[in-house]
């Protein structure tokens, strides 16, 4: 029983993923975005709301590091404040969609028949529907806010692990050590939980991980277009929104919350590459 | 444009032309210039030098929307209007100084009892496919706006008139139940459409929305759908011809994206917002060597105002507290860079009809603490304000509109210190007006008043027309403002209407169903290759008068219009 190659608790997965320059360089990235929005609270130097009328639009200076918006508010301020929200959206998002699908692909991996059938349609029809415009639909009916993001780019993303998981279930449920289990009167849950899903762990790490930089970049999307994160609470998007407006005049208000999109999103897909190459017996680059 | 509020639909979109230039538009080359390069003293001497009055050219203007239909009395938009007031001509217009003269009519004689307004048409008015234009297309047009089968916005006002006759082409003849004094005002404002085209057809759908012939300085030449709408010269316009030969409206959505062609040079003028005009263009020097900058305070307003059919609303003292919680001149530096007026009365600073003795509510949270303690709320341990265990706590709806936010930002933080919650919801126009405030579901709104000349404001405060589908959606009712509008228009002497309405600015200002939060300015660059602007801008605005503007040859763009 304990025979069932646990290779995702392996320790020397991380080690081996970072050994990727690419994928070492993803992880510093987040691990400096996650520091820097976590200390936030002592580290802005102003707080991010208080409006200055007498200090609008101010270039990049030694007193505003990135410049003041278009009420005087400090740039830098509202981007670690801003981070916090758009990293905590991503998280929770990629939670309940990972959670969801893991849920449904086990279901249907395991029972397979109508099940199957039922849940992988059901994933067909969602798949068709273009997400972005489904989100904007749904928040146009529930009063945009920080924790309906959450929940719908959750309750739209699902999909992706639902089948993920449901193929690792179909190959490894025919395995060797799984009908062995079987033979030995393991029950489901068991057989779902201590051994199918702890070795389904690979492809749903790597596609969370991916999934993050997806949500982020969602959440940036809906907050830009005013159906996401709302004032004054600042998120990435709406700061990069309320900057569309001064392109021309005021870049800082443009490029910063632009970088941070950029670098947080590259910064995820780089780890996700390298947790895969690293995590993937199959995979070539593997030394 | 800026202001465009919900009642933009009023009366000053009739009596338009002044607002006219900053719609105009159009498309030419692609000159991308290094906006930051000042020009060569020789280009500057080229632009800047005194030219004789000629004819043709192309002038360029960015529009925000897109009409829905050129019967701009059926559809009722501040879009509508830019384009159909250089077609179509009025009765009466409004002279430089905003007196009343003669567009169509010769002159006008008003009987003893004040009833009776008998109009005597020019001779030999022509529409612009040769047909003459007569007494018989005012009254058809009259009989048009008031029929309840067309739904005109602008019914009402017409509706007034007991009778109309035309008893013959160059004579027309109305008759109202009592006194109305707005009349004139409405006349300046409705505008003639040909009958023999017309008459018989559905005016919502028939082709002619998109065709339109007219009798004022342009017709239509051509209409991109979300492109463009041009408009040629009309050689038998009844006033004259223009100098312009081709004014181009081109539709461009976005401000910003309209900011762009106009430092492009690919657009002659366009309305601006407070930054451009104070920060952007002064701060590049070609843009301000290139460019007219107007600055013109507009007869509209923003306002704060509460649903008064929802508690806590309903009472004067939480209306005045929260009035005085809101820092007004905050709002107008932050937001409109102090192109902006604090304002008492619902009028026009500076215009007879606004009381000069009033003063908006002074900033003062201690006063506004003060008045929320007599009325019952107090201080729990979160900082909240509660009575009867619910806090006091309301979300402020507005549209989609950069100042309108930013103010709502700043009055949620200013509310905050004393205690009272608010949560902002930008919302989309029109879901805005059908969801929101049809429907009277609203806590507070944060919207815009754009006004007529005339004084009267029966439609949005009177009691009588209170409702989603009316403008007193914020439910105002108060026996004594209703005596005193009823009393204005009723009264032609404008000494004594100047009376009522000061008295009525002054009841309105106690009572507090609104927060004044500013008079905006309304701006708008125009390129310096369009001479002829009337300059100091006289009280009619900016665009007043534009068929005497010109272009002078060396100065018109290499003309490939597509």
């Amino acid at each position: 029983m304990n025979t069932s190659a646990k290779i995702s608790t392996n320790p020397s997965v991380l080690k081996r993923a970072l050994s990727n320059p690419l994928a070492k360089s993803g992880f510093i990235i987040i691990l400096v975005v996650f520091i820097l929005a976590m200390l936030a609270p002592w580290i802005a130097p102003y707080d991010p709301d208080d409006i200055n009328v007498k200090a609008i639009l101010l270039e990049p200076s030694a007193q505003h590091w990135m410049g003041t918006d278009g009420l005087g508010r400090d740039v830098l301020s509202r981007m670690l404040y801003g981070g916090r929200i758009s990293l905590l959206v991503g998280l929770v998002a990629v939670g309940i969609s990972t959670a969801i699908g893991i849920l449904l692909g086990a279901l249907a991996g395991y029972y397979r028949g109508w099940v199957d059938t039922l849940i992988m349609r059901l994933v067909d029809v969602m798949l068709s529907i273009p997400s972005f415009f489904l989100i904007l639909a749904v928040i146009a009916f529930l009063t945009p806010s920080i924790y309906n993001v959450m929940i719908v780019i959750g309750l739209t993303s699902w999909m992706g692990v639902t089948r993920l998981v449901r193929a690792e279930f179909l190959s490894l449920s025919s395995r060797e050590f799984v009908q062995a289990a079987r033979a030995l009167g393991a029950k489901d849950a068991r057989l779902i939980f201590t051994h199918l899903l702890p070795n389904s762990l690979t492809p749903i790490i790597v596609s969370s991980v991916l999934g993050v930089a997806g949500a982020v970049l969602l959440e940036s999307g809906l907050s830009f277009l005013g159906l996401g994160v709302q004032a004054p609470q600042a998120s990435w998007g709406n700061i990069l929104s309320d900057g569309k407006n001064y392109i021309q005049f005021a870049w800082w208000l443009s490029l910063f919350p632009g970088l941070a999109i950029l670098m947080t999103v590259l910064g995820y897909n780089l780890l996700g590459e390298g947790l895969r190459d690293a995590l993937d017996p199959r995979s070539g680059s593997r030394k | 444009m800026k202001i465009p509020a919900f009642l933009n639909i009023t009366k000053l979109e009739r009596n338009a032309k002044a607002y006219i230039c900053c719609f105009f538009v159009a498309v030419g080359l692609s000159a991308c210039g290094d906006s930051t390069k000042s020009l060569t003293s020789e280009e500057l001497n080229k632009l800047n030098k005194a030219y004789p009055t000629e004819d043709g050219g192309t002038m360029i203007s960015a529009m925000i929307g897109e009409p829905s239909s050129l019967i701009y009395m059926i559809a009722g938009e501040a879009p509508s209007s830019a384009i159909s007031a250089n077609i179509f001509n009025t009765l009466l217009k409004y002279n430089k100084d905003l007196d009343l003269t003669g567009e169509l009519v010769e002159n006008w004689k008003i009987s003893n009892d004040q009833k009776t307004i008998t109009f005597k048409l020019k001779p030999n008015l022509k529409w612009a496919d040769g047909k003459p234009l007569t007494t018989a297309d005012v009254l058809w047009t009259w009989k048009a706006v008031t029929d309840d089968k067309n739904g005109s916005p602008y019914a009402s006002d017409y509706q007034l008139v007991k009778s109309a006759e035309a008893p013959d082409p160059l004579t027309f003849r109305v008759t109202y139940n009592e006194p109305f004094a707005p009349a004139m005002d409405s006349w300046a404002g409705l505008q003639i459409l040909p009958k023999h085209l017309l008459e018989g057809q559905d005016l919502h759908t028939t082709s002619f929305t998109h065709k339109p012939v007219g009798s004022s300085f342009y017709k239509l030449d051509s209409w991109t759908a979300g492109q463009n709408i041009q408009l040629s010269r009309n050689s038998t316009s009844v006033l004259g011809p223009a100098n312009i030969d081709k004014l181009v409206s081109r539709i461009i959505p976005d401000n910003s994206a309209q900011f762009l062609e106009l430092m492009a040079d690919n657009i002659d003028s366009m309305g601006l917002d407070p930054t451009q005009f104070s920060r952007i263009v002064p701060a590049r020097p070609k843009l301000n060597q290139t460019l007219n900058l107007y600055k013109e305070l507009g007869s509209g307003y923003t306002y704060l105002g509460f649903n008064l059919k929802r508690k806590p609303f309903d009472e004067v003292r939480v209306r005045k507290a929260i009035n005085y919680a809101i820092d007004k001149q905050e709002i107008i530096d932050g937001v409109y860079l102090g192109l902006g007026i604090n304002i008492a009365s619902p009028y026009k600073p500076g215009t007879r009809w606004s009381n000069p003795d009033l003063k908006n509510y002074a900033y003062d949270p201690e006063k506004a603490k003060a008045l929320l303690k007599e009325a019952g709320f107090v201080i729990n341990n979160d900082g909240i304000l509660v009575r009867d265990g619910k806090p006091l706590s309301f979300e402020i709806l507005t549209n989609q509109n950069k100042e309108r936010e930013k103010s709502a930002v700043l009055i949620q933080r200013r509310l905050k210190a004393i205690g009272i919650q608010v949560t902002i919801r930008p919302l989309e126009w029109a879901s805005f007006i059908s969801n929101f405030i049809k429907k009277g579901d609203f806590d507070v709104v944060i919207l815009g008043w754009g006004l007529g000349l005339d004084p009267d404001q029966f439609n949005i405060w009177h009691s009588s027309e209170q409702g989603g589908d009316k403008f007193n959606f914020i439910g105002y009712s108060n026996p004594k403002v209703d005596r005193l509008l009823v009393q204005g228009r009723m009264e032609l002497n404008p000494d004594k209407r100047q009376a009522i309405y000061h008295a009525f600015a002054k009841e309105l200002l106690e009572d507090s169903p609104i927060v004044y939060l500013s008079a905006g300015y309304g701006l708008s660059a125009i390129h310096k290759r369009v001479k002829g602007i009337v300059d100091p801008i006289p009280p009619a605005g900016v665009g007043y008068e534009s068929e005497k503007w010109f272009i002078p040859s060396p100065l018109r763009r290499n003309e490939i219009v597509n």
